[in-house]
């Protein structure tokens, strides 16, 4: 699914990913933990395209394409998602405006008919219901006036309602109380499959025990310096990230 | 006017009496130079007047608004939001006046300008001022002239929508306070044509 092979990424001219190697392969799900600047949000905005991130050297492969020569969009409508750790706000933009957007795009990208308005409303309800949304959600504006927990059911809505093949939650969790968290690991459950992985970025332990992944990574300075199971969170919690 | 360029209200001088409201908005499409010259007088206590106004401009279209809001009366209020985005080697000023005469106390007087440019050719220039000869009042204006947003636009295309749709929402988005109700599609219709320039 996908395969990261030596990769190296600066950021205004400071190497931030120093190395990087990951294979994850369909339907595993990956935790990705490490302490601050290790290079866990530069590694998300690598793989999304985002601007201002430069790969200096390694490749990328998804689905077998090389992933570094795409387009955000591309990368979107190859079934890439990324939930944000600081979602954007977008003021005068309704979430349904937008997701109507993202979601007729991604159906153009793929040959299919766009949805129609009631179709796409239909779908949208259900997603709505899965993430625990108002009725009044749908024509609020992207993320203006939303609280950090509702920013974050909204990028699980989002994802819901893309049904990517691969997900990247880029701490997703940070900032959520118990019954968010619980919401969100719902969501993020809900979408699990023997054809969709995942990678979750996060600090914690708490999000990981209501989504078990099958494999956890240790990212220090820009590599991965362990690899393991589940124990590798307990090990965490107990003694911190030093001890890599 | 030709091509529907703008429609109603219109450039002029204007009075409000004593407890009466104006409302005025304008709307300035591709496709011509324009000057548009307002000066509106408060006259009688209470009087309110609140424009706004939506300009898009592109190819070498020079737009040219100058606005005074004079506040002659006591306890009068205006509002004033111009949003535009200059693209193409268009020119755009934006000149605002509010002056509140000595008299003219408890006034309360808000102006903003904000403006996207598009294009390295396309020029804007914003000028507000604020001439207060009374003591007891609230204004306050604003400016400013930007980009669109990289982080904006990227959180779209990490969605799927691609570039160009992208900054036509990110358009849309900067001028949604601004544009009168209905005329939705019309406007994106006008920035289709301005990103094409």
């Amino acid at each position: 699914m996908l395969e990261i092979r030596n990769l190296h990424a600066s950021v205004e001219g400071k190497e931030i990913l120093k190395g990087l190697d990951l294979k994850v392969g369909p339907g595993e799900v990956h935790a990705l933990m490490g302490p601050n600047g290790a290079g866990k949000s530069t590694l998300a905005a690598v793989l999304t395209g985002r601007p201002g991130y430069e790969v200096t050297e390694g490749t990328v492969l998804y689905k077998g394409q090389d992933l570094l020569k795409m387009t955000p969009e591309e990368r979107a409508w190859a079934g890439l998602f990324l939930s944000f750790q600081y979602p954007v706000e977008i003021p005068g933009v309704t979430i349904t405006a937008f997701m109507k957007a993202a979601v007729n795009a991604k159906r153009k990208a793929a040959g299919e008919p766009e949805l129609k308005a009631a179709e796409f409303l239909k779908l949208m309800k259900e997603k709505m219901a899965l993430v625990q949304m108002k009725a009044d959600f749908a024509k609020r504006e992207v993320n203006v006036g939303f609280s950090g927990g509702e920013k974050k059911r909204n990028e699980i809505f989002q994802m819901a309602l893309l049904e990517p093949s691969f997900a990247l939650l880029d701490e997703t969790d940070s900032g959520l109380d118990v019954d968010a968290l619980k919401i969100v690991a719902d969501g993020v459950n809900a979408l699990r499959s023997p054809e969709r992985s995942a990678i979750i970025v996060t600090h914690y332990h708490k999000l990981l025990e209501y989504v078990q992944p099958d494999f956890v990574h240790v990212l220090k300075e820009g590599r991965i310096v362990k690899t393991g199971g589940r124990e590798l969170v307990d090990a965490i919690e107990a003694k911190g990230f030093d001890q890599f | 006017m030709g091509h529907g360029k703008y429609i109603a209200p219109q450039k002029g001088k204007y009075q409000v009496a004593a407890g009466e409201t104006l409302e005025l908005q304008f709307v300035v499409l591709p496709g011509e130079s324009e000057d548009i010259d307002v000066s509106v007088d408060l006259t009688g206590p209470g009087a309110e007047v609140h424009l706004k106004g939506l300009y898009l401009c592109g190819a070498d279209e020079k737009v040219n608004f100058r606005i005074l809001v004079h506040h002659l009366a006591p306890g009068c209020h205006s509002t004033q939001l111009f949003n535009g985005i200059a693209g193409g080697a268009a020119q755009v000023s934006f000149h605002g006046t509010i002056v509140v005469a000595p008299d003219a106390q408890k006034t309360e007087a808000y102006q903003e300008n904000h403006n996207i440019v598009l294009t390295e050719r396309a020029k804007v220039e914003t000028r507000p001022q604020l001439e207060i000869y009374a003591d007891d009042v609230k204004c306050s204006h604003g400016a400013t002239v930007g980009q669109l947003s990289e982080d904006e636009r990227f959180y779209m295309r990490s969605r799927g929508i691609p570039d160009a749709q992208a900054r036509r929402l990110q358009m849309l988005s900067f001028l949604s306070p601004v544009i009168p109700a209905g005329r939705e599609a019309e406007i994106e219709q006008a920035l289709e044509k301005l990103q094409g320039e």
